[in-house]
């Protein structure tokens, strides 16, 4: 994907920096990212698509209405290809939305939103949702696959408590797990209805946190299966992601993540970039409540 | 006396046209009479538009652009502080969510729509009704409506 500074997508646009961010303040648009170094970093194809709806507008609000709907285009290109099962037009709609924007927003933008359209209009239990669903599944992991090696000294583990690949909510774990694993974190994904051996998988594998994600398997399951990765790794930090708060003592500890997995995984990797005092002693905090949780039930 | 000669930009008519910012409504820049861009350099957050003069826009006047489906394209500064609407609110909206005819007398209560469909598809003279926002009584405007673009819509100027 091809990014501009804003001095260069100032003089694609021909104005100045400042009214570029002028826009950004007024009309939101062009979004920028921000580079490592906090610098704007604009996508050429959001620039380009403002530039053209430029030369046709009335006013900057109904050429940024109009680029933000050239955008939306893809959305639609994916849904029709889906709709009409061409997996290979399917594979084009997802190229042409990275064209324009970054994997985590091409996600977030087009993949997710294109299948809760689907899901309104086949439902979940349908063939045309399970072909799209495996489709789409297959090519998060082939994302996954080409994600960088791991950079932070950070290994997460994900409980998956979805039903399988063709829950509703599958798609967004791996969408967050993808997200992870391109933020340099080693991700490790696990079932929550496998706790036989999960320690042996631990002893090699140590995770930092744990990230319980979807709501289909019942709290009673998730719960021994937490309990076998604490006695394993200790008192980990455990997060949930797409999965309401339990009623039990692990609520005390347990950090409910956004619905989206771009500011889940920047909540998550957020928490574990507080200074390490501040962390061990929310921590630490965390377990003694555990402790005295249990204290007061027996257990 | 200034005899310099200067040029007059002209339609496709032979009208005589004023070019203004469809934001702050002034003048563009003398350097921008053929600008490369159709960005107000003055205010950056409007497009420079033309209009036959005696219908564009004079300093501090109120105005509108609404292209011929009656959707609102663009809102001045001083048209958003009248009718209490930001214009990034207001675009794609029917014009009617903001301005309705207020000469409630006449036999033609559609006399400002009509007129607008009028002036953003054909090559018609400037007209005036008078209008009012929509959900306010006792406030009136006398609106003179003309063709602008490019591309072609109709400018609605609301003369306090």
């Amino acid at each position: 994907m091809r990014t501009l500074k804003t001095s260069e997508a100032a003089a694609l646009l021909n104005v100045s920096p400042n009214t570029l961010r002028a826009w950004e303040r007024r009309f939101g648009y062009p979004r920028p990212q921000r580079s490592s170094g906090q610098h704007r970093l604009y996508i050429h194809g959001e620039v380009a698509a403002l530039r053209d709806a430029l030369q046709e507008g009335l006013s900057i609000s109904s050429a940024v209405s109009r680029a933000r709907e050239a955008l939306t285009a893809d959305t639609d290109s994916l849904l029709g290809a889906l709709s009409s099962f061409e997996l290979e037009r399917a594979d084009l709609a997802m190229e042409a939305a990275l064209a324009l924007r970054s994997l985590e927003r091409s996600v977030e933008e087009v993949l997710l939103p294109t299948f809760d359209e689907l899901a309104n209009r086949a439902g979940v239990d349908s063939a045309p949702w399970a072909f799209a669903a495996r489709w789409a599944v297959g090519w998060l992991r082939r994302a996954q696959r080409l994600a960088p090696a791991p950079t932070r000294n950070v290994s997460v583990l994900v409980g998956d408590a979805t039903r399988d690949e063709l829950d509703p909510d599958a798609l967004a774990v791996r969408a967050l797990e993808l997200f992870l694993a391109r933020a340099g974190a080693r991700v490790l994904s696990l079932p929550v209805t496998g706790v036989s051996g999960l320690g042996d998988v631990l002893d090699v594998h140590p995770p930092t946190f744990v990230i319980i994600a979807g709501g289909h398997v019942p709290d009673d399951h998730v719960a021994r299966w937490a309990y076998q990765a604490r006695s394993s790794a200790g008192p980990l930090p455990v997060m949930l992601f797409r999965r309401p708060a339990p009623s039990g003592s692990v609520r005390a500890t347990a950090r409910a993540l956004p619905e989206g997995p771009f500011e889940a995984h920047r909540l998550a990797l957020g928490v574990l970039d507080e200074a390490p005092s501040q962390k061990e002693n929310r921590f630490q905090a965390g377990a003694r409540r555990v402790s005295a949780a249990r204290r007061r039930v027996g257990t | 006396m200034n005899r310099a000669l200067h040029a007059v930009q002209i339609d496709s008519h032979g009208r005589p046209v004023e070019a203004f910012c469809g934001h702050c409504g002034r003048p563009p820049e003398p350097s921008d009479t053929q600008p490369a861009t159709r960005v107000c350099r003055r205010c950056g957050l409007g497009l420079v538009l033309q209009a036959p003069k005696g219908i564009a826009p004079q300093a501090g006047e109120p105005f509108l652009v609404v292209d011929s489906r009656l959707e609102v394209c663009a809102v001045s500064r001083k048209a958003e502080d009248l009718l209490g609407v930001p214009e990034t609110r207001a675009v794609n909206r029917h014009v009617s969510e903001f301005l309705v005819s207020a000469a409630v007398e006449s036999s033609k209560p559609h006399d400002l729509l009509t007129q607008l469909v009028t002036a953003a598809t054909s090559e018609e003279d400037v007209h005036t009704v008078v209008v009012r926002p929509v959900d306010e009584f006792g406030v009136r405007y006398k609106a003179r409506i003309g063709p602008c673009g490019p591309p072609r819509a109709a400018l609605v100027v609301l003369e306090e």
